[in-house]
């Protein structure tokens, strides 16, 4: 074995086990502060295996959209939300808790079963390297372009409704149902000060 | 990562010249088989970049100091070395050998994680800016992308080291910080993009490559004055310098983030926003001002004193030449951001954002569609 | 439509006056780059402080009636003044008087309204204690008097802006001899009743025999 293969396994077993670890953190820590950081450090370490792969564009664009966007606005809602309350013990957790790790551990049966039985090429196909951002690039615009374009409106879709979900209109009523609401926003709705109640 | 490489010490740099492969020659001279010597090898350019940064950080803030005393007309440091050249050094071993205070109710594994995380990115983004054809540490395919990516792993530095210190300034600072550097990082990047587009790669050894057709002339900044504006602003605006110095602001956050840092995590910090300063200003020479480019091209006064290009003594005169011209460049670009520092008021928090997102980024990626079109209509001159 | 357009059009002009006043600001500060600094090396160089610089203020115990007219005028109160009656001479005796200068804003009201002159206000500033307590001056360190700048054989004194020679701004190595620009009090009151006396008489000439302005403050 040369250096350069076993710096590679190296490399592989310390990002793997970050990646397992990390994750693990993620979903078992206490503090959600912890678990968000733990989530950046298994994209960066994902990103790592992409680089050991080599796949650097990808890479770069995992770090940049996971840790850079996603796990950074994950951090900034958690920071600006900071309620500090006693969430209300859900009844029957531990089967609860039961239930979600039976399908969780049924999930990772399926996959090993997948990973054992598929006939992986060995060795896989030589990685492009530099030549992978065109190679990206031509897909995303030709047979790629129609899951992109869905992608992208599907993003715009998000954004709009997350819009409408923040956009501070309060409202008294209920539009769909016409009950009472009481939204718990700090500006309360403008109630005129001047018109006299009691009458209708 | 490391392929080619070749010092900027040496200066004995031509374009054939491969210092990796002397230099494990030489070892293999000696007895050793080619892997331990490539294994020797790869801890030197990781070395020369933190001397080189670490360098260009006692200039710059030698610089700022000194500048800044001008422009209020003081004398600035004096006593320490001739002209107070050596304050900058005299701070840091004051930072060196202060108390390492963690406060009581602080988070310590997230508070010191914190100003590494912050400085860490910066540092390894050095590896991509060209001091010349060869001179640099990897001529990674995805160059300046990888600068983009590293500057946007910053912010969840910012917010630890904010959220971990368990102190209301600290918290708001590094919200304030991560949410400047995630607005301005994208008016950046299409700025970038606008650039890579007209040099179809993201190599920044390429970049340079394309400016230098013609000298002074073929300079980026003239096919893309409005990019290059963008590009520095958002480059002020991500190494919180002052009319965007809204995470440190001192008579709203006390020293925003920092709030809580003594000592060499105090330090850390320091060193990572002048490390990014200079790192912004190179890459500004790098996208905009032509690299390592001599105003007028060395190969055309080559040609006019009847030298060939590849003789030994011009090959060395040129590495040079690149050198001093993007160091030059870098610090005329550092010059500005001191005396704007000195000019300029700070913005508040809605007025920072409404023109990261309201301003730059509509701006940018007009520019951005603007360059297509001209690459379209005219691929002489923007890069077919 | 035209509206929008309009609205454009603003916008761009705003973003144009805002570059234009950014260069504007930049031409500034790079103007004071190529000025000379104005430093005084503090602790080695003094400036002599103006003739009605209000610093710690001085006081005469002896002159003191305890009327209590400088508590009475100061905004806040603040001089003690404590005495006793004294029933066989039915006279005020000054025991005790003080002023904490960690609270004094330096007005200059006490000075101004004491019927004895024994309050007067003097140049000296440098109030610096490492305990805030020990800035509460009694009657004998208000007593002191202040170090003057001038006689200071360990301070190299400097002239203020207001005392240098017309056109003149760096206080250093300006000639001792060089009279300060405009009239000292004294000259203006010569010259006043020069004037009085005859009504023709040429200002000018009174400047001549002024006496030499060297130090501004005695
Ligand atoms: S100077 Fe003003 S504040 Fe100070 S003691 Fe006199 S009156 Fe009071
Ligand atoms: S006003 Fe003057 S005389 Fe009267 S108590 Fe004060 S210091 Fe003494």
């Amino acid at each position: 074995m040369t250096i350069a293969t076993s710096t590679e396994l190296i490399c592989f077993l310390v990002l793997g086990a970050v990646v397992v670890l990390g994750s693990l953190g993620v979903v078992l820590l206490g503090n959600i502060v912890y678990s968000a950081f733990l989530l950046g450090g298994v994209f960066m370490a994902v990103a790592g295996l992409y680089l050991l792969l080599n796949a650097s564009f990808v890479a770069a664009a995992q770090v940049l959209v996971y840790v850079g966007a996603v796990n950074v606005l994950i951090l900034f809602a958690i920071m600006l939300v900071n309620k500090r309350e006693d969430l209300k013990p859900i009844e029957g957790l531990p089967i609860r808790r039961l239930l979600s790790g039976g399908v969780c551990a049924g999930l990772f049966v399926l996959f090993f079963r997948v990973v054992i039985t598929t006939p992986w090429a060995v060795p896989g196909p030589a990685a492009i390297g530099v030549g992978a951002t065109e190679r990206i690039g031509e897909h995303l615009f030709t047979d790629y372009l129609l899951p992109f374009e869905l992608a992208s409106v599907l993003l715009l879709m998000a954004m709009i409704g997350a819009i409408v979900l923040a956009r501070r209109d309060v409202l008294e009523v209920d539009v769909g149902t016409g009950d009472a609401v009481n939204q718990g926003l700090i500006e309360k709705a403008r109630t005129p000060l001047l018109v006299d109640k009691s009458t209708p | 990562m490391v392929t080619t490489f070749a010092t900027e010490t040496s200066g004995l740099v031509s374009s054939g010249l491969d210092l990796e492969l002397s230099f494990s020659q030489s070892l293999q001279g000696l007895g050793l088989s080619p892997q331990v010597a490539h294994l020797l090898w790869l801890p030197l350019p990781m070395l020369l970049v933190l001397t080189a940064a670490m360098v260009g950080v006692l200039v710059t803030v030698w610089l700022e100091r000194k500048i800044s005393a001008a422009v209020q007309q003081r004398i600035g440091p004096e006593y320490a070395g001739a002209l107070g050249v050596l304050q900058p050094m005299a701070d840091g071993l004051k930072l060196l050998v202060k108390e390492d205070v963690i406060p009581v109710r602080a988070d310590g594994l997230l508070f010191t994680l914190g100003p590494v995380l912050v400085l860490v990115p910066v540092i390894l983004s050095w590896l991509i800016v060209p001091f010349g054809q060869n001179l640099l540490i990897s001529n990674v395919g995805i160059g300046i992308f990888l600068w983009i990516s590293l500057s946007s792993i910053q912010p969840i530095g910012l917010l630890m080291s904010g959220y971990a210190s368990n102190n209301k300034y600290s918290l708001l600072g590094g919200l304030r910080a991560a949410a400047q550097s995630i607005s301005y990082e994208i008016p950046l990047a299409l700025a970038v993009l606008a650039v890579v587009m007209m040099s179809n790669s993201l190599s920044t050894v390429d970049i340079v490559a394309q400016q230098n057709g013609a000298g002074l002339l073929s300079w980026n900044v003239w096919r893309q004055p409005v990019g290059f504006l963008i590009f520095w602003i958002c480059a002020l605006a991500e190494c919180e310098r002052l009319p965007f110095d809204l995470p440190e602001a001192e008579e709203e956050l006390v020293a925003g983030y920092q709030t809580e840092y003594a000592g060499m995590k105090f330090a850390l910090f320091y060193l990572g926003s002048y490390i990014n300063l200079v790192l912004s200003s190179l890459l500004v020479a790098v996208l905009y001002l032509g690299g390592w480019g001599f105003p007028i091209p060395v190969e055309w006064l080559a040609g006019w004193l009847g030298q060939s290009v590849d003789a030994p003594l011009v090959q060395v005169i040129t590495g040079s030449v690149g050198i001093v011209m993007t160091v030059l460049k870098a610090y005329l670009l550092v010059f500005l951001a001191i005396l704007l520092r000195w000019t300029t008021p700070r913005v508040r928090i809605d007025q920072l954002l409404d023109l990261g997102w309201k301003f730059l980024l509509p701006i940018a990626l007009g520019n951005l569609l603007i360059t297509a079109a001209l690459k379209l209509a005219f691929p002489v001159a923007f890069g077919g | 439509m035209f509206g929008f357009l309009k609205k454009v059009a603003d916008y761009t002009r705003d973003a144009a006056d805002a570059a234009n006043y950014l260069i504007q600001g930049l031409a500034v500060t790079f103007d004071h780059l190529r000025r000379r600094p104005i430093t005084v090396q503090y602790p080695y160089e003094k400036l002599i402080p103006s003739e009605r610089y209000r610093g710690r203020i001085h006081y005469e115990f002896d002159k003191c009636i305890a009327c209590e007219v400088c508590v009475r005028v100061c905004p806040i109160n603040l001089p003690v003044v404590d005495w006793v009656m004294n029933k066989e001479t039915k006279k005020k005796e000054l025991r005790n008087y003080s002023i904490d200068f960690g609270v004094c804003i330096f007005c200059g009201n006490c000075v101004e309204y004491c019927p004895t002159n024994c309050l007067s206000m003097t140049e000296e500033y440098e109030l610096a204690a490492y305990d805030r307590h020990s800035l509460n001056y009694d009657n004998v360190a208000l007593g002191r008097l202040p170090t003057s700048v001038t006689t200071d054989p360990s301070v190299q004194p400097l002239r203020e802006l207001a005392y240098l020679p017309k056109g003149v701004m760096d206080p250093h190595d300006v000639p001792a001899n060089q009279p300060r620009a405009g009239q000292l009090p004294a000259e203006v009151l010569k010259s006043l009743s020069l004037q009085q006396d005859s009504p023709q008489g040429d200002k000018r000439e009174s400047l001549q025999d002024a006496p030499d302005q060297d130090q501004p403050k005695g």
